[in-house]
């Protein structure tokens, strides 16, 4: 009796799981088929799963829309550079909270730790108006540049997590053979933080990519927008047909190097997000 | 300066990366001397030097992009200051406070929606976080699997293209979400349930609605009407009373963080406190209770803090969802969106600033009430 109790219990678990699986990644087909439908079929009443007559126009017209592709474009170069820039700043500010002893660390480290507290929008404004006094607006540069400063508190706290770890003896034998901070940093403890190093560069490349309130304010021309700015003009709230499988193909095309990414990053995200989250 | 818009950034990245050097050494090497001069061993001052050389990238920006920002926004908060006009800036005291607090219909209901999906959207958030990371604690084949497809929200998360998608799917008449709740309500308990969820979510963004403009009429329609018909479904993205319920629906599909801390939080708890509770004829439902969700308190405090700091600053699914969707705006607007419209499309730097502070301080005064509460219900005794 009891074993047909744990069977029905089991099976009880894996209905509710499937049920959430197919609920949370249900957006995702439903973009997929309604970029292969015709746009009386995105507007129709009823269900249509699969289209019947799956077309690929809508996939032919958007690269043939240059907008598009330059938005693809821009998206790829201005994330492109923010992240390098980003990541090493990140790495060289980790390594100083964790491998080297200075008057005033702990001092600068609870700092940095505070600025989590603020929330980004008061920061909006003011850094606009400096922006605009640089003469910025609507260039890439204040989307990128923030960055090389070391952005992201949480980001070079996670990183000194795990730079702390290594054992300290490693860079005393490496002084010991002559070798000075920049290049213990770069070529023994770097090398051996991979794997939160990959964590952090998903992390800021997921931001980035998914960025849509700065490219908002600071990209004026339509030539420099970013996929985020360009595909929510795509939907135009005056009309009342929205051409919902040409939207639905740029998003499509959006996603794709997100699911790309988490593909080849899940183990890690999954792992240090709970690390990381808890700690953090 | 150079024309192509991207080399000219490619020539600013590398000035700025050379301008990060030089101040780093400059910081660096002032460090030293100060060190030197207060009589520190050499290693001491080459350390001093290292640490304050690879830590000045974060010291530098903070001064630029944290300190000197805050100071002028302040200044700027006090005064009427539009960037777009070309007047110059006019000092005007508490105005714009003032305004703000007692007199500004629209940053009530920002102020007020923002604290609907907080009350009503993270509470939902989090027990569905909860209720999957305790499916998947139950050690069962195909675990990874379920978790990735559970956290794959976060990474597709908030972008606009996702984001238009739940649009498409949201849609009142034809939208797959409306249509399969049609479907599913020629079921008898079903429908009955819907309604009644209807209903309850109804009257709730009724009430919210009474507290933005300040008259019940809606509450007191909503009720009247009473049980909704049998062939209702939602109005998501359409009427007033759903708006906000859309932007809830997407906070609960993008748990999955939560869902992983609370996964992390079931796997820390001791083995021997449920074998010894099972010992004692604890039944499941009496050991989840009383053995796990006490020492999960911990980890619902983390996601309570986080999350409520993440609904505070909602911004994107409601530009996507309801830019410029004129009846809609008002029930919908979050503070930060708010902000954004004010600062970016009136040009009103010196309100935004207001607006702002406020926000902080608001976000501030919640984060500091949650701390001291924690006290109350939070365990920390295993650790």
């Amino acid at each position: 009796m009891k074993r047909y109790w744990q069977m029905l219990k089991g099976l009880i678990l894996y209905i509710l799981l499937t049920g959430a699986t197919v609920m949370m990644s249900f957006p995702l087909f439903w973009m997929i088929s309604s970029s292969l439908k015709t746009v009386s079929e995105t507007n129709s009443p009823g269900i249509i799963w699969v289209p019947p007559h799956p077309t690929l126009q809508a996939y032919f017209d958007i690269f043939k829309n240059k907008a598009f592709l330059t938005a693809y474009f821009n998206s790829v170069f201005y994330v492109t550079l923010a992240l390098a820039g980003t990541l090493i700043s990140i790495a060289a500010v980790a390594y100083a909270f964790s491998r080297i002893e200075w008057p005033g660390r702990n001092l600068v480290f609870f700092l940095m730790l505070s600025t989590m507290m603020i929330p980004p929008q008061a920061l909006i404004v003011p850094q606009y108006v400096f922006f605009n006094l640089l003469g910025w607006v609507g260039t890439f540069k204040p989307l990128i540049i923030p960055g090389y400063f070391a952005g992201g508190a949480a980001m070079v706290f996670l990183l000194r997590q795990s730079m702390a770890q290594i054992p300290k003896e490693l860079d005393e034998s490496a002084f010991v053979d002559g070798a000075n901070h920049v290049q213990i940093w770069w070529e023994i403890v770097l090398p051996l933080v991979k794997a939160p190093l990959a964590t952090i560069a998903t992390f800021l490349f997921v931001g980035l990519w998914n960025s849509l309130l700065t490219p908002l304010m600071y990209l004026q021309n339509v030539s420099m927008y970013t996929l985020p700015v360009y595909v929510s003009t795509l939907y135009n709230i005056n009309l009342t047909v929205q051409p919902w499988p040409t939207i639905m193909t740029a998003a499509v095309l959006t996603t794709v190097p997100l699911m790309v990414v988490f593909f080849f990053a899940q183990r890690y995200i999954l792992e240090s997000v709970v690390v990381s989250g808890l700690k953090g | 300066m150079i024309k192509n818009p991207y080399l000219d950034v490619l020539a600013t990245a590398a000035l700025t990366v050379l301008f990060i050097i030089v101040s780093s050494y400059l910081v660096g090497g002032l460090a030293r001397l100060i060190v030197k001069w207060r009589g520190a061993t050499p290693r001491k001052q080459a350390n001093t030097f290292a640490g304050y050389l690879f830590a000045s990238p974060w010291i530098v920006g903070f001064f630029i992009f944290v300190v000197v920002p805050l100071g002028f926004s302040l200044y700027w908060s006090f005064t009427d200051y539009r960037i777009a006009s070309g007047k110059p800036i006019q000092w005007v005291g508490l105005e714009n406070y003032e305004t703000i607090l007692f007199k500004d219909d629209n940053f009530r209901a920002s102020l007020v929606n923002t604290l609907y999906l907080t009350v009503i959207g993270l509470p939902l958030q989090l027990a569905v976080a909860l209720f999957l990371a305790a499916l998947l604690n139950q050690k069962i084949k195909g675990e990874r699997v379920f978790r990735m497809s559970f956290y794959l929200p976060v990474i597709l998360g908030f972008n606009t293209a996702v984001l238009l998608c739940w649009r498409l799917m949201l849609n009142t008449g034809t939208g797959i979400i409306n249509q399969l709740l049609r479907a599913m309500s020629a079921f008898q308990p079903f429908s009955y349930l819907m309604r009644g969820a209807i209903f309850v979510q109804e009257v709730s963004a009724a009430f919210f609605l009474g507290i933005n403009n300040r008259n019940f009429n809606l509450f007191h329609k909503v009720i009247e009407a009473g049980f909704p018909a049998a062939n209702r479904v939602p109005l998501w993205v359409q009427s007033p009373l759903w708006s906000k319920m859309s932007v809830v629906l997407l906070l609960v599909w993008g748990c999955g963080t939560m869902m992983l801390i609370f996964l992390a939080g079931l796997n820390n708890i001791p083995k021997e406190l449920h074998e010894a509770a099972e010992v004692d004829g604890a039944s499941g439902w009496q050991r989840f209770w009383k053995v796990s969700f006490p020492l999960l308190t911990p980890y619902i405090f983390y996601n309570l803090v986080v999350g409520m700091i993440a609904s505070l600053q909602i911004f994107e699914p409601i530009f996507v969802l309801y830019r410029d969707n004129q009846p809609l705006v008002p029930s919908a607007i979050s503070m930060v969106y708010y902000l954004w419209q004010k600062s970016f499309s009136h040009f009103e730097i010196g309100y935004g600033s207001a607006i702002s502070w406020l926000a902080l301080l608001i976000i501030l005064v919640i984060t500091v009430i949650q701390f001291r509460l924690q006290d109350r219900w939070v365990t920390y005794d295993v650790y």
